[in-house]
């Protein structure tokens, strides 16, 4: 958890980071963007001031100058002085007419007049390409015309000219200075700009050259102050002279940053948002996948639990091969991968059979392992040899001890002896076992004690019976009868006895007969507890037969004669099978083992009756189970004689069980002919 | 030719009948089995070899009235597909 924790945590940082960078970076580009927009909007108001600036300048001069031809016209003096004088009422600096030829012939400024040795400034005849423009008063091309505010090529003096057309042939002139053109275009360029706003909060500030301000967009009544040029901290801008006018355009930053701040914003919202949404999608998936891996950690460990349980059970049958008096068969089906109930057996001394059926309370993992720890605990008292009841006063004790979790063992334990068919019982609050007899079934009732595990110091009952050769006893847990159908009602033991009844079945399809009649009557009720059987049948005492042999042709003779004498009381049919799996294992004796000697017991055994032979020998290890059987499609041609012994006696008898012990092979073949 | 044979077929005997298994220049061979009780491999082993026998020289091995112990028993190892059972 403290990983997924911490992978958690790691996985919001890179996001976080990431988120930040992304930010980081579309602020520095929309910063960058919204610069150049600024100052390309700068540029382009520049552009559009000088045309306003010149035309609403030009308009006012051109008036001046139709004011100056008036007078002239209407006989205004035309000598120097008064021309001067003019120029001053007018408040421009020059005024000057010129005839259609182009020469000055009256002006306020006498260079421009001819002198002697010098002739008069024409028009016509100078470099000056802007000053040629005024003889388009005189062809009719022109009836105003306006020069931009420049340094004069004549003398070196800057001026504005401005010229009119003069009905006798020729033009006015005008021409004005800095100080002359700001006092003339000065309010005009107030109402001009002042409401001029630019990108927003933005706008222009207009001054004299000497640094008056004339306008300023932002506070009126500044004007006639000294400017001061705007922080670049604070401001995009830039400064023109525009027809002599210093002309500021400035765009504050947190107003062009307008833009920016809004893409930036909402590039941050867009991206949280999708962040989010993605660092939720991969925490999904991550968590899934964890979730999964764990799922399936989860179902492997308890398939490794399943079998761990199982394999603790005795699970290989028949599992006493050489054992004749008796025969055991059990099962569990768990209802969930693990269960809480157990069966066991196992010989506590000579002829001494213990045999258990035991159910935890609860289901599943804690049942299990409560579970283990009871077989346990019974093993180890029971193997002492002592008697059932002091075993189980031993467990119960132990079980008792700290049981903070109230969890206890129903348990029935059999001490069977197996030469006798005396069983001694104790029942720890388990349901009663079934004997078989005669075709009959019923219950084996007795006074049950205390379940193991429930409260320390109890006394446990010992109650006995009698198997006679050919009775079964039939032990299970609750899982069988307490299995509910659709409508709750419960399997019972009264099904279990009928199923129980039916003679024409035995051992281990006995346990499944009566499992698939459970099922059948749960039918789509899933299985309610764990379901586990025990069936042994008492045999009895066998009659047996032993007789050693030579490893001689001979001897396979006799032993085979000997055989056949044995099987005197068997049927033709099995002791036919009988005769001829017992030669293909003489045969191999005597031909392969490189024995000195062998052994043949013949087994007579009843309740059912039927054969066991077990054939020892002390010739080289060999297990006829493991042999690979010959291939029985082949052709004539292709056919080996070989192999086919041991695939005769494994198809002809059961049971066939080989061990290796002192030395020798034995092998114990059979036949049940009696059921 | 017809060759009946009786008693047990195993490892005691089948030295004894492979012996007296001698089909001469014989095209057609019926073993009948009607006394056999019952045969170990030691006897599927003389039928196999005669029946490889027979048909080497273009001739034809027939196995007749064989019981039920031996049928089962040819029935197993996969001989009642070889061998021509009548």
């Amino acid at each position: 958890m403290t990983n997924r924790r911490s992978l958690n945590l790691k996985l919001i940082l890179s996001v976080l980071a990431a988120f930040l960078l992304s930010l980081a970076f579309s602020w520095f580009l929309h910063d960058r963007l919204s610069e150049r927009d600024a100052y390309a909007l700068i540029d382009r108001t520049f552009d559009n001031v000088q045309d306003e600036l010149a035309d609403c300048v030009n308009e006012r001069l051109v008036l001046v100058c139709m004011a100056a031809r008036e007078q002239l016209e209407d006989g205004h003096p035309d000598d120097p002085a008064s021309m001067q004088k003019l120029a001053r009422e007018l408040r421009v600096t020059e005024v000057s007419i010129a005839d259609e030829k182009g020469d000055i012939v009256r002006s306020s400024v006498d260079d421009y007049l001819a002198r002697p040795g010098r002739p008069a400034f024409n028009f016509a005849a100078t470099d000056d390409k802007v000053a040629n423009e005024m003889m388009g008063l005189v062809d009719g091309r022109y009836t105003e015309y306006c020069q931009p505010f420049r340094s004069n090529p004549a003398n070196g003096n800057w001026r504005k000219f401005v010229g009119v057309w003069r009905h006798a042939g020729g033009f006015f002139e005008i021409g004005c200075d800095a100080k002359a053109l700001q006092s003339l275009a000065r309010s005009t360029c107030v109402d001009l700009f002042r409401n001029w706003h630019v990108g927003g909060t933005g706008g222009i500030v207009v001054t004299t050259p000497s640094g008056l301000v004339l306008s300023d967009y932002e506070e009126p009544n500044r004007e006639g102050t000294q400017f001061q040029e705007p922080d670049g901290d604070f401001f995009y801008w830039k400064c023109k002279e525009i027809e002599s006018f210093p002309v500021y355009v400035m765009i504050p930053k947190g107003s062009a940053a307008v833009q920016r701040d809004v893409l930036v914003g909402s590039t941050a919202l867009l991206n949280g948002v999708a962040l989010v949404f993605v660092a939720l999608l991969v925490g999904f998936v991550i968590s899934a996948f964890v979730r999964q891996q764990m799922r399936a950690q989860a179902a492997k460990e308890m398939k490794m639990a399943t079998d761990i349980q199982l394999s603790a059970l005795p699970n290989v049958f028949p599992p006493f091969p050489d054992e004749t008096r008796f025969d055991i068969w059990a099962s569990m089906e768990t209802a969930k991968e693990v269960g809480g109930d157990f069966y066991d057996f196992y010989f506590i001394g000579k002829d001494r059979l213990l045999f258990l059926v035991a159910d935890v309370s609860g289901k599943g993992v804690p049942a299990a392992m409560f579970m283990m720890r009871a077989k346990t605990l019974l093993k180890g008292a029971e193997q002492t040899g002592k008697p059932i009841a002091q075993a189980f006063e031993e467990v119960n004790d132990a079980l008792s001890e700290g049981n903070s979790s109230c969890t206890f063992v129903t348990a029935w334990a059999g001490e069977l002896n197996t030469r006798t068919g005396h069983v001694t019982f104790v029942n720890a609050g388990h349901n009663p076992p079934v004997v078989l007899r005669g075709g009959k079934a019923e219950l084996l009732k007795s006074r049950p004690s205390l379940a193991l595990g429930a409260m320390s110091g109890i006394r446990y009952r010992t109650g006995e019976m009698w198997l006679k050769p050919g009775d079964e006893i039939y032990l299970y847990t609750d899982g069988i009868v307490e299995q509910p159908d659709e409508s709750g009602n419960l399997y019972g033991e009264e099904r279990m006895l009928k199923a129980l009844s039916d003679t024409s079945r035995h051992g281990k399809d006995v346990l499944d007969a009566v499992l698939a009649d459970v099922r059948r009557y749960a039918a789509d009720v899933e299985q309610a507890d764990d379901c586990t059987q025990l069936l042994i049948r008492y045999r009895g005492e066998p009659d047996v037969v032993t007789r050693e042999y030579a490893p001689t042709m001979e001897d396979l003779a006799r032993a085979t004669d000997d055989l056949a004498a044995a099987l005197k009381p068997v049927p033709a049919k099995a002791k036919n099978k009988l005769l001829v799996a017992a030669d293909e294992i003489f045969a191999n004796i005597v031909r392969y083992s490189g024995a000195t000697r062998w052994s043949l017991s013949v087994v007579l055994t009843h309740n059912p009756e039927g054969v066991r032979l077990v054939i020892s020998d002390d010739g080289k290890p060999f297990d006829p189970l493991i042999h690979r059987d010959p291939d029985t499609t082949l052709s004539a041609a292709e056919r080996e004689a070989g192999g086919l012994g041991i695939l005769i006696v494994k198809k002809t008898m059961s049971p066939v069980t080989y061990r290796r012990r002192n030395g020798n092979n034995i092998l114990t073949i059979g036949k049940d002919y009696g059921d | 030719m017809t060759i009946a044979v009786s008693g047990r077929v195993d490892t005691v005997t089948a030295p004894e009948l492979e012996a007296s298994l001698n089909f001469g220049d014989a095209t057609c061979v019926v073993i009948d089995l009607a006394g056999v009780p019952y045969m170990s491999s030691a006897g599927l082993r003389l039928l196999l070899a005669s029946h490889k026998k027979m048909l080497a020289k273009g001739g034809e091995l027939q196995i007749a009235n064989a019981q039920e112990a031996v049928r089962e028993v040819l029935d197993i190892t996969g001989f009642s597909g070889i061998l021509n059972l009548v």
